[in-house]
């Protein structure tokens, strides 16, 4: 039972990981910038969804437009003042790959002074478990994630295959040289993918604020397994990034089946580890690493 | 007075040694490591052990702790030599949470979350250095051999690979050089010297435990390095003393709330990361760009 029990709290971590790794997987594949401070617009996206419906008691569609908003527009605003600068001048993946650090310590620090360091709680009735079968207890909220989860995904597949924007951001992570010679505009689907990428980030957030609770600290635990979930799937893969944030999120819980809770996070990392020594490219992944 | 600034300078200059060893990897060999707080602890939790169960004798826990350091530090040659940029970076965040857990959990060496009391002071030549005077001297005198280890490995031909190694990998290969050799022995030789780092922690403040050598640790090493400038001999140093006054003159401004010092420090650094790396990617003192460019 306690298996079941584990098994079903892993799905619902699972599937929120998943979509937050394909964000961040879609702007690392189409754009080659290295967003570890997609873990700050996480933790944005869930604070200002819980200070405007639990602490100011704003409708939860209002709450919910203006976090999707603030977490797209703040996407594309680092993409504009912070990478758009870095790239233009020189393009290492060091350079950027600091200053997005610097962004995501900037906005913990931010986010802790305002909020306080602790946990917060987006309380709702949702996120009461129910019993589902003797001694098997699951929240509506799992149902929720796994269903945000097929939605965005099913939305993005039909976006990514059917527009032409879509079409272009796929291109984009095939041959840069080559949208630009068609007249794309790379720094504008540069924008899109942000944007796009960053909007994923949303159902993860909120729904984590509904059921573990949300912390300043939050952002850089979601940067490490969006992270291990890109590079587990193979990066330049979306369905790699989903499957492999599933799998963090399965293998996180059902680690708890045999192990004390404080080596969740271990296992995470040894399963990362392991993959990056001896299967760098991922399930899916065709980029060679070298 | 005194004794704050003495505690200050011997803080510092223990900072300084662990600044310098991860610009050795980092800004000699474009190994862009995560981890460099989990060799920190190795180095003080190794000498720990040795000064209590052993010897406290300096030279005989700094050479345990850098040997165990150096050890340990083949896991992260492996991905070194392996993959590079994003997955470097990826695999060193993961050996760096993995040690922390380590630290946290191996409560009979570590102590777990309350960690290791009363570690006796250091003794040169069976002379106990518990004078806060000699300790600074002796943290001066290990600082002052770092520099000079590194110094003359990056000018020797050594150096002249690892800097040819970071700039083109199959180039230095084609001519000749024995590429995961070298890069091995970088990371080794930088652990180490890492490790009579945290010798030397352990034995100042004569108490440690896992906080002090964790993520958070491994980078705001690595803020002090790209702040100095990367790659340069006197930039970590730079780097090291400003990233540690910052906190000392923050809390001279009476008007910033006192609980709030330690994430306007974080805060400001952030910032600065981001502000160098648009305007000067090269840090402080560096004036060139970063690694290899496109």
């Amino acid at each position: 039972m306690l298996f079941l029990q584990l098994l079903v709290n892993g799905i619902q971590v699972g599937a929120l990981y998943a979509l937050t790794a394909v964000g961040f997987s879609l702007i690392f594949g189409s754009t080659r910038i290295f967003h570890v401070a997609h873990g700050a617009t996480f933790t944005l996206a869930g604070y200002v969804f819980y200070e405007l419906y639990s602490v100011a008691g704003a409708p939860w569609i209002a709450a919910l437009a203006v976090a999707t908003a603030g977490a797209g527009i703040f996407g594309v605003l680092v993409d504009r003042f912070v990478y758009a600068p870095i790239q233009r001048h020189e393009g290492s993946f060091f350079t950027v790959f600091v200053a997005s650090f610097g962004i995501t310590i900037v906005v913990q620090n931010l986010v802790g002074t305002a909020f306080g360091r602790g946990f917060v709680s987006i309380s709702s009735p949702l996120s009461r478990s129910v019993e589902l079968a003797p001694g098997l207890y699951a929240p509506p909220t799992a149902a929720i994630s796994v269903l945000a989860a097929v939605v965005c995904f099913v939305g993005l597949h039909f976006f990514l295959t059917r527009t032409h924007i879509g079409m272009a951001l796929r291109a984009l992570s095939e041959n840069p040289d080559l949208v630009r010679v068609f007249g794309l505009d790379p720094r504008r689907l540069s924008s899109y993918a942000f944007a796009l990428g960053s909007l994923l980030v949303v159902p993860g957030a909120l729904l984590t604020g509904a059921t573990a609770g949300l912390s300043p600290a939050l952002g850089n635990h979601v940067m490490l397994i969006s992270l291990a979930a890109t590079i587990v799937g193979g990066v330049g893969s979306l369905r790699g990034a989903a499957c492999g944030g599933l799998l963090l999120g399965l293998a996180e819980n059902l680690a708890l089946w045999q192990l004390d809770p404080q080596w969740s996070e271990a296992v995470t990392f040894v399963v990362l580890f392991l993959f990056i020594v001896f299967r760098p490219a991922g399930f899916f992944g065709r980029v060679a690493t070298q | 007075m005194i004794a704050y600034a003495m505690n200050l300078a011997t803080l510092i200059a223990i900072n300084a040694i662990l600044a310098i060893t991860l610009n050795f990897i980092m800004g000699y060999a474009g190994i862009f490591s995560l981890a460099h707080a989990l060799f920190f602890g190795v180095g003080a939790y190794t000498a720990a052990w040795i000064a209590m169960h052993v010897t406290g004798d300096f030279f005989l826990t700094v050479s345990a702790a850098a040997l165990v350091a150096s050890l340990l530090s083949l896991a992260l040659a492996l991905p070194a030599l392996r993959v590079r940029e994003v997955y470097f970076v990826a695999a060193s965040l993961g050996l760096q949470v993995l040690g922390t857990t380590v630290f946290a959990e191996w409560k009979s060496v570590t102590g777990g979350i309350g960690g290791v009391i009363g570690i006796p002071p250091a003794e040169l030549f069976g002379v106990p250095i518990s004078d806060p005077y000699a300790f600074l001297a002796l943290a001066l005198a290990c600082l002052a051999l770092v520099i000079a280890v590194t110094y003359a490995l990056v000018r020797s031909s050594f150096g002249r690979s690892l800097t040819a190694i970071r700039d083109s990998e199959s180039a230095a290969a084609a001519y000749g050089k024995n590429v995961a050799l070298i890069k091995t022995l970088a990371v080794v030789v930088s652990s180490a010297l890492c490790a009579l780092g945290g010798a030397l922690y352990a034995f100042y403040l004569s108490f440690i435990n896992v906080e002090s050598f964790g993520l958070d640790t491994s980078i705001l090493l690595m803020a002090m390095v790209i702040i100095g400038g990367t790659g340069t001999v006197l930039g970590p140093i730079i780097g090291t003393v400003l990233l540690l006054l910052l906190p000392a003159g923050l809390s001279y401004l009476s008007f910033l709330p006192h609980t709030e010092i330690g994430s306007i420090q974080q805060m400001i650094y952030g910032l600065a990361m981001v502000v160098l790396m648009i305007f000067r990617p090269g840090g402080l003192v560096g004036a060139r760009s970063l690694g290899e460019r496109k």
